[in-house]
């Protein structure tokens, strides 16, 4: 589509919905009273087109009411397990044990009236808990009495007040950590309602293997004609296409493949137009390419001695893959790597990294995140550099003054090639 | 002996003759007096203290029951006109229509029970009797007492309320209306009937009590209702139903009715309405035995607050919205409440189990997965909060591309451009200086240096304008050469000249824009050129006439050939630095 043809106000119309959907996209649940409200607002106004859009490409359910916004982003890729829970303050990944105090929290707050206390949550989570003798089996006690217990449950309470299931009316939790106090909590109920996003209830499913329980909990019917076969082939791409970074044909099975080879130009086109990411298309995948920012959590290039960091050790790797293809890179390869890049940059870097043995919690993140944006790959000698991050090159860095005024971000509308 | 017999006899039969009529004669007149005093507003046996009433202490009593069914037995008989019952007509009625009773004596307790709460009367039975048991046996005839029957009847309404349930009258309403117009057009005549008139009032605040009653009753039970239904969706989306058009009817009734109430009752009140209260009291007190004047007063203060509030439930003050709209908005309000009942409903249906089940089965899932990797996968999967996450690119390669051929689908990652960044990072470091502040740095040599310089600069222009200034006619061709300021202050001049000019042949007189030289020009119209020589270049153009005077400086008298000689005598002369 020739965006040069549109009037300034269909122009302004397609830029407030591509806005949009970029919202949705980063923060699927939306309240109209939270901090997050003039986005939730933005989404209500555009929602017909939205819900539309969404229903057609990628097959995703949009709920849009006067309270929440709610982008049922059912994902496509259930091996993909670098999207943890984190803790909104301290950006920690949620553990296991935490993820069933979550659970169990929600569970109370379903039976709970319009306000609640966090010792009353409590109590109801050690009922649930002690209720179910399963969990006891898989070892998990809860009685919430030593710091560290109620720590558990102060972090899934902190994500619940991000995703503005529960609204603070009085106390802190600091206080209650250290038992001297309680906080009182005003219940969204529309909230509330919208966070669990699964199409069968996990009571009726009776598989015990995991795997199989996850594909119970998304599995989606649709009718088992040619062109209900076409649709779910479509759909499970565009979902990949936005949600992940990189799309790899090799991933991919022949059908899929088969499909996006004869429908790539159409779907790369409808998702640019409609999101705003600029694709990538090259002989080993398809990229959808983020320039402002703001639809992903981590993001290359970044700032930082992190981001330093994993820039250079990106670029080695993709010298790597462009010297002996295909062949692992060991672990330790790569921390005498870090270790001498932290002595080379030592004037610009944090002063942590060039203490004794700095390099190697810095490099396992530094992999993690690579991992998480599907830039490398993790096998039992090493990682194997994927083809994509040989499109990071380092410049020399620019420190602070040196280089003049940053260039102003400003949004482009591209043509989708 | 039974001589003695007889005369014992004949005395306990006298006496109690004498007794039995005694206590008639007293009961008649305490019954007249009671009456009596009743009907004109002052009972002396019941107390007017907060102290318990005795009359309903058969309520509350362990045997509540058989006292309730006794009680109710005798109403029953009253309302068959049969005023006095004995003991075994009590006990035959009981165990026909409620209980059977094991123990006949237990009635007679009963009933004597009842009497000494003041529920019954008894009276001596003079009946024949068959046997002699039954003769010595003391023998009543048992009687509701005023307070027995008004304890009654209280307790009955008392009943019927709580079973009945609540209405929205649109009938009462319409009845409303046209009792109130039939009082409009009483109040018109000039001398209206009294018992229509009495009627009239009656009926309309029967009526209106019924209403307001009834709506209460129906607005209380409102709330109770919906959470009651609530439970059951098929039944509670029906009864949701039925309810909204419910609803919906009474309040656009009330709304019309209550406007025409409201204008009647303001025509009603224009026209005189305390002469219809007055006749309406006075026809309540003519059945009285003996009415006083304080009963007059107090009759008609009772229609007169009956009017009022009649008035105010219909015409609200400013700040005292009106009784309707009071029930209109509750009515109103019952809506949201209802609509609120169906989301908790709709969200329970969103999944077919219960949603308390499955996150306690999916807290169980959790557990039991094998490492957190799986438990994030998980999360992912059941809940699908994670964002979005995409590699970024910034203008400049953006830019790259744009300008560059475009890059072919079939091109490897590895060969294609990629992106260049250039990490910003702060160099580490000391932005804050440490130690004492620097001292201020002085300036005034610099500052000597821009005076002097500044001073030059005016006193060449000074020199210039002095000698361009001369005040006489001259030719342009034959103005010489000029030094740079002199030649800059003159092209000034010759700008502000000609910019005033309209007509090429005009004679142009301006004042230079610091208002201290005044030019005059002419052209000489003999098609010569003129070419004004500096040092730094030459100027040409067609020749003109020009004067330069100073505006402030005397005139001098001379004018004329001295001013060329006064320029050229100039050329030569080192200007000033």
């Amino acid at each position: 589509m020739n965006t040069k043809h549109l009037t300034p106000t269909e122009l302004a119309v397609t830029a407030e919905r591509q806005r949009a959907l970029r919202t949705l996209l980063r923060y699927p649940l939306l309240s109209a009273s939270g901090s997050r409200s003039a986005e939730a607002g933005l989404v209500r106004r555009h929602a017909v087109w939205l819900r539309d859009w969404l229903a057609r490409n990628p097959g995703w359910s949009l709920q849009v009411d006067s309270e929440v916004a709610r982008l049922r982003k059912t994902p496509a890729d259930l091996l993909d397990g670098t999207r943890p829970a984190r803790d909104p303050l301290n950006n920690t990944d949620f553990t296991r044990r935490r993820y069933v105090i979550f659970c169990l929290a929600l569970a109370a707050l379903e039976r709970s009236d319009r306000q609640t206390t966090l010792g009353k949550m409590a109590n109801e989570v050690v009922g649930f808990a002690a209720a179910d003798p399963a969990l006891a089996r898989t070892g998990i006690v809860f009685d919430l009495a030593s710091h560290d217990q109620r720590r558990d449950l102060v972090h899934a309470t902190r994500l619940l007040l991000e995703l503005c299931v529960l609204v603070r009316v009085h106390g802190d939790e600091q206080q209650y950590l250290n038992s001297q106090g309680d906080v009182l909590y005003n219940v969204n109920r529309p909230a509330l309602a919208a966070v669990l996003n699964i199409k069968r209830g996990p009571s009726t499913v009776v598989d015990t293997e995991f795997d199989a329980r996850l594909s119970a909990l998304v599995a989606e019917a649709l009718p088992d004609t040619d062109d209900g076969r076409n649709r779910r082939l479509r759909s499970q791409l565009t979902r990949m296409l936005l949600d992940d970074p990189v799309v790899y044909y090799d991933a991919l099975d022949p059908e899929s493949l088969a499909y996006l080879n004869s429908q790539r130009a159409q779907l790369v086109r409808q998702i640019a137009e409609a999101s705003g990411l600029i694709p990538e298309v090259r002989r080993e995948g398809i990229a959808m390419v983020d320039d402002a920012g703001d639809v992903t959590d981590i993001g290359l290039p970044e700032e930082g001695t992190e981001g330093h960091l994993t820039l250079l050790l990106a670029e080695f790797l993709a010298n790597h893959a462009r010297r002996e293809p295909g062949t692992p890179v060991a672990e330790s390869t790569l921390y005498r790597h870090t270790a001498r890049l932290a002595a080379e940059h030592r004037s610009h870097w944090r002063k942590s990294m060039t203490e004794p043995n700095a390099e190697v919690p810095a490099t396992s993140e530094t992999i993690d995140r690579l991992i998480a944006l599907k830039l490398v790959r993790r096998v039992p000698s090493g990682v194997i550099p994927l083809p994509a991050v040989a499109r990071y090159a380092v410049a020399a860095p620019d420190t602070d003054g040196a280089a003049g005024s940053r260039r102003p971000r400003r949004r482009r509308r591209r043509e989708a090639r | 002996m039974a001589q003695y017999h007889g005369f014992i006899r004949l005395f306990i039969v006298s006496t109690r003759f004498y007794r039995l009529r005694a206590s008639r004669a007293r009961a008649h007149e305490r019954r007249s007096t009671r009456i009596g005093a009743c009907r004109l507003g002052r009972c002396p046996n019941v107390s007017t203290s907060a102290s318990r009433l005795k009359t309903f202490a058969y309520v509350n009593v362990e045997s509540a029951a058989l006292y309730r069914d006794v009680m109710r037995t005798f109403m029953e008989a009253k309302e068959r006109f049969s005023l006095h019952l004995r003991p075994h007509e009590v006990q035959a009625a009981l165990s026909v229509s409620h209980r059977v009773i094991d123990d006949p004596p237990s009635i007679e307790t009963a009933l004597q029970q009842l009497c000494e709460w003041g529920n019954l009367e008894r009276h001596p039975d003079t009946a024949d009797v068959a046997t002699v048991e039954e003769f010595y046996r003391p023998r009543f005839l048992y009687q509701l007492t005023p307070e027995g029957e008004a304890a009654e009847k209280a307790i009955a309404f008392y009943s019927d309320e709580i079973l009945r349930s609540g209405e929205l009258q649109t009938a009462a309403l319409t009845d409303i209306v046209a009792l109130l117009q039939e009082l409009e057009g009483l109040g018109a005549e000039t001398s209206p009937d009294e018992g229509r008139t009495h009627r009239t009032l009656s009926s309309l605040r029967s009526r209106f009590e019924e209403l307001t009653s009834r709506a209460q009753a129906f607005i209380g039970s409102l709330q109770r209702s919906i959470d009651l239904h609530g439970a059951k969706v098929v039944e509670f989306l029906t009864y949701k139903e039925t309810l909204i058009n419910y609803l919906e009817r009474f309040i656009g009734e009330l709304r019309l009715a209550t406007a025409e109430i409201a204008t009647t009752l303001e025509r009603i009140e224009a026209g005189g309405v305390e002469r219809l209260l007055g006749m309406a009291a006075q026809r309540d007190l003519a059945d009285a035995v003996a009415a006083t004047d304080d009963d007059r007063t107090a009759a008609a203060a009772r229609w007169r607050a009956r009017w009022s509030g009649l008035r105010s439930w219909f015409i609200g003050r400013v700040d005292a919205p009106s009784q309707a709209e009071v029930l209109r908005s509750r009515a109103r309000s019952a809506i949201p409440s209802l609509l609120s009942a169906i989301i908790s409903i709709n969200d329970r249906r969103v999944t077919r189990s219960d949603r308390v089940t499955d996150l306690r089965v999916l807290a169980r899932w959790f557990a039991e997965a094998d490492s957190d990797h799986d438990a994030h996968r998980l999360w992912r999967a059941a809940f699908a909060l994670a964002p979005a996450r995409h590699l970024r690119i910034d203008d400049a390669t953006l830019d790259e591309r744009e300008s560059a051929p475009p890059v072919l689908p079939q091109t490897s990652w590895l060969d294609s451009p990629p992106l260049r960044i250039a990490p910003r990072l702060r160099r580490l470091g000391w932005h804050v200086h440490r130690g004492r502040p620097p001292n201020v740095i002085d300036r005034s040599s610099e500052k000597a240096m821009l005076r002097a310089d500044a001073e030059a600069e005016a006193a060449q222009l000074a020199t210039a304008q002095q000698r361009l200034a001369t005040g006489g006619l001259t030719r342009l061709s034959e103005l010489g050469v000029l030094n740079p300021v002199e030649f800059d202050v003159f092209l000034d001049l010759l700008g502000e000249t000609l910019a005033m000019r309209v007509d090429r042949d005009d004679t142009v007189c301006t004042i230079s824009s610091d208002g201290s030289l005044r030019i005059t020009l002419r052209p000489t119209r003999d098609g010569s050129t003129a070419v004004i020589r500096s040092t730094i270049g030459r100027l040409s153009g067609p020749d003109h006439f020009i004067t330069i005077e100073d505006v402030f400086a005397v005139p001098s008298p001379a004018v004329g050939d001295r001013t060329v000689g006064t320029l050229s005598s100039s050329y030569g002369r080192e200007p000033v630095v």
